[in-house]
């Protein structure tokens, strides 16, 4: 069962375009290109500042105590104007973890710090191409965790992080205080990221969760994650969509505005359609959290975001033509998050194998 | 219980009721005839139930109730394949202008109440050979003759005109005047002389649509539902009766379900086919693509409910839904490689991949083909420019044929 957004739901939704739009541009985004490990203060300060760490965590520890809904809309007009740093999902997921698998000491610990959004978290469950591996790559045992995790989106920037290790050969979720760890900074398309590979040697960390049900948590945090990533995929999908539609009325050719050729119009109307099934199945999963059907919603969500902000970054440089492909006017900024936020939480190949075990019977 | 979930809660038992009398199997091996037959019965069954013109006024012999209610029947009604593909178009479309047109309201009220009990049949004359997305394109002319009309010339596509009884119709009363301006609105009778009906048969074995030609069908001006010349107004507005209709994710023809069986009881070289990625992809895009459709469904119903004008992201349904269900039904044949041949013309749509497959193109053509729904999209809800029109404000006559 899908929702209609409430008028304090479409407040947020309003409140946070007005003060992204006014506080972040393409401007300020673009040297961030060129620099390793550096992100958008603005955006950070802006979300902190907002409450937006805080919306869907526990009151009793600093938290708004709204939900994914919520926390999907603001995600949506991060999209839309690229949001300049990737802990507002990444906050999330850890906190989330924290609060739902963790003790009352390690809540008390992090909670109030990842609410206020002084304390940045990271998620570390994949191994290269396998989102969530069955044998992690990294072995926790008595209180220590060893291993590399490679590819931690806000890896550089994180002062803890939820890493899926191997304990005793069955899988476990270990939050690890990450002073001190080394990191080596991945050197990426997208570099606002804040992206590292952690080399954990001996490091000090505490259990979660351990066992076959540690698994399927790192599987629910990765859909509470994923819910909020293609919320932002949907966002810029909509923003490219907008940006080649003002720009097809506007440029002229042939004696006529671009847009008046089926080929371009078409085309346009084409990521509408994407762009709405990617909004509604946002806002359908957002509302089944909690529910048996949440990562089925998550996956459907996941896929057809992806697919949207795809499609969007592709057609609307090749609808600009020459401009498109500029440095200055920034479109391969959105090209370059389609590509990350189609990586981060689970690759397309992952959800669609999640979703059709689902589907046919066969999930765990 | 809220009063529309009574409200549908009766109509699923009603429905469920009668599955023996008009359900598949109570179809099985009918032909056309027999079928409509058994479809008369059952508009009358559903007429005495208080099922039928569901938001249609009283006094017509509708319930008076709104566009949920007939929403949510219709999403039960169409769990269970019973014969009422017969009515779709003259209770979806003709009739309903009638109403709101019609000028002789005691003709009006008795051609209502016969069309609601299956007794009638109307049809919608409006494409033709020169012009189906070009609806104003059209050629077909009413000339005044005495103190009524006499028309001639010819449409095509018009479906389930073989059993007809009365027809609406769209001609051109003055070729002088831009296409759009010379158009008047008529009702006819289609038993009249000089009114021809040639079924045409379709790819897929069936002959709902016709050519219906015109030769000299004289009638009078009391047949006439749009001013002389405001005949595309009223067009439209058939057009935009339909708006609030039950959706169907899967594009009216199979559910994703009946693949993801398929896929689990084949095998692909040697392995079996729900383990194949290839097939794997297909069925996860195919499902995310539906689960959207249906949330906005949802949506659009909630919307409703709260007296809100659903958004137009509603539109999507029939671009997405049928042309997706075009690909699904090719890759379902393909899967069962040899075994997929076997074909029968009267299997339904909504079960078989083969009969969803041949008759997908219709889909995809009929009601607004694909790329009349994309134009549609971009200029009403986007705000691009109209393609390049070289006949716009040129009289019909002096425009090159």
């Amino acid at each position: 069962m899908s929702i209609l957004y409430d008028e304090e739901q479409q407040a947020i939704a309003t409140e946070s375009r007005r003060v992204l739009e006014a506080r972040v541009n393409k401007d300020e985004l673009l040297p961030l290109l060129e620099a390793t490990g550096a992100y958008h203060q603005g955006f950070w300060a802006t979300a902190k500042e907002q409450g937006w760490t805080a919306l869907a965590l526990p009151e009793a520890h600093g938290g708004l105590a709204l939900g994914l809904v919520e926390l999907g809309l603001i995600a949506h007009q991060a999209g839309r104007t690229l949001s300049g740093a990737p802990f507002l999902t990444s906050n999330f997921g850890v906190a989330k973890a924290v609060a739902l698998y963790g003790s009352d000491a390690q809540q008390t610990r992090w909670l109030p710090g990842l609410a206020s959004g002084e304390t940045i978290g990271a998620i570390a469950f994949s191994d290269g191409a396998d989102a969530l591996p069955a044998h992690p790559g990294a072995t926790l045992a008595g209180g220590r965790l060893s291993g590399t995790r490679g590819g931690v989106t806000g890896g550089l920037a994180a002062d803890v992080a939820v890493v899926l290790a191997q304990e005793n050969g069955a899988p476990a979720l270990a939050l690890v205080d990450l002073s001190g760890i080394e990191r080596i900074p991945v050197q990426s398309f997208d570099n606002s990221r804040c992206i590292a590979d952690l080399r954990f040697d001996g490091a000090p960390a505490e259990l979660l969760i351990a066992g076959e049900a540690a698994y399927e948590a790192a599987l629910h945090i990765l859909a509470l994650q994923a819910v909020v990533t293609a919320h932002e995929q949907t966002g810029g999908a909509e923003a490219l969509m907008e940006i080649a539609r003002d720009y097809a009325v506007t440029r002229k050719a042939f004696g006529q505005p671009i847009g008046a050729f089926q080929s371009i119009k078409h085309r346009i109307a084409e990521l509408y359609g994407l762009v709405e099934l990617a909004r509604a199945n946002c806002i359908h999963a957002a509302a089944r959290e909690g529910q048996d059907d949440f990562i089925t919603a998550a996956a459907a969500a996941r896929l057809s975001a992806t697919e949207a902000y795809d499609a969007a970054a592709r057609d609307c440089v090749q609808i600009h033509g020459g401009i498109g492909v500029t440095w200055e006017i920034g479109l391969h900024l959105h090209m370059r998050r389609a590509r990350s936020l189609a990586v981060e939480q689970g690759n397309l190949f992952f959800w669609e194998d999640v979703l059709v075990d689902r589907l046919a019977g066969e999930a765990a | 219980m809220s009063d529309l979930e009574a409200w549908r809660a009766r109509a699923a038992a009603w429905c469920e009721s009668m599955v023996p009398t008009f359900g598949k199997s109570a179809r099985k091996g009918l032909g056309v005839e027999e079928d409509l037959a058994l479809g008369r019965r059952y508009q009358k069954a559903k007429f005495d139930a208080g099922f039928a013109g569901i938001n249609w006024p009283k006094e017509l012999g509708g319930q008076g109730l709104g566009h949920l209610e007939k929403i949510a029947f219709e999403g039960e009604e169409m769990k269970h394949g019973f014969p009422n593909v017969y009515f779709g178009i003259s209770l979806g479309m003709p009739v309903p202008v009638l109403m709101q047109f019609g000028s002789d309201r005691d003709f009006v009220k008795e051609r209502v109440l016969k069309a609601l009990q299956g007794e009638e049949i109307w049809c919608q004359l409006f494409s033709e050979p020169s012009g189906g997305t070009d609806l104003a394109g059209l050629r077909t002319r009413a000339e005044t003759d005495g103190n009524g009309w006499k028309i001639n010339g010819q449409k095509v596509w018009t479906s389930w005109a073989q059993y007809s009884d009365y027809g609406v119709i769209v001609v051109r009363t003055d070729p002088t005047v831009p296409k759009h301006k010379g158009l008047t609105y008529f009702w006819v009778d289609m038993k009249a002389p000089g009114v021809t009906v040639r079924p045409i048969k379709l790819a897929g074995g069936d002959s709902h649509v016709n050519e219906v030609f015109f030769d000299d069908v004289k009638i009078g001006d009391d047949h006439r539902m749009s001013p002389v010349g405001g005949g595309f107004a009223v067009a439209m507005a058939t057009l935009m009766i339909e708006r609030y209709v039950a959706t169907d994710s899967a594009g009216f023809g199979p559910h994703l379900d009946l693949f993801v069986a398929l896929a689990k009881d084949l095998r692909l070289n040697g392995r079996p086919a729900i383990e194949d990625g290839r097939i794997r992809q297909q069925i996860a895009r195919n499902y995310a693509m539906r689960a959207g459709l249906d949330s906005i469904n949802v949506r659009a119903r909630l919307m409703m409910e709260a007296g809100m004008t659903p958004g137009p992201e509603g539109s999507l349904n029939k671009l997405v839904a049928v042309r997706s269900r075009q690909k699904l039904s090719e890759l379902a044949i393909d899967l069962q490689g040899a075994g997929g041949f076997h074909f029968d013309e009267h299997a339904s749509q909504k079960e078989d991949w083969a009969s969803s497959w041949i008759n997908a193109p219709t889909g995809r053509i009929a009601g607004g083909s694909d790329e009349t729904l994309l134009n549609t999209i971009a200029e009403r809800i986007l705000g691009l420019p109209q393609d390049h029109r070289p006949d716009k404000g040129i009289p019909f006559n002096q425009i090159p044929a």
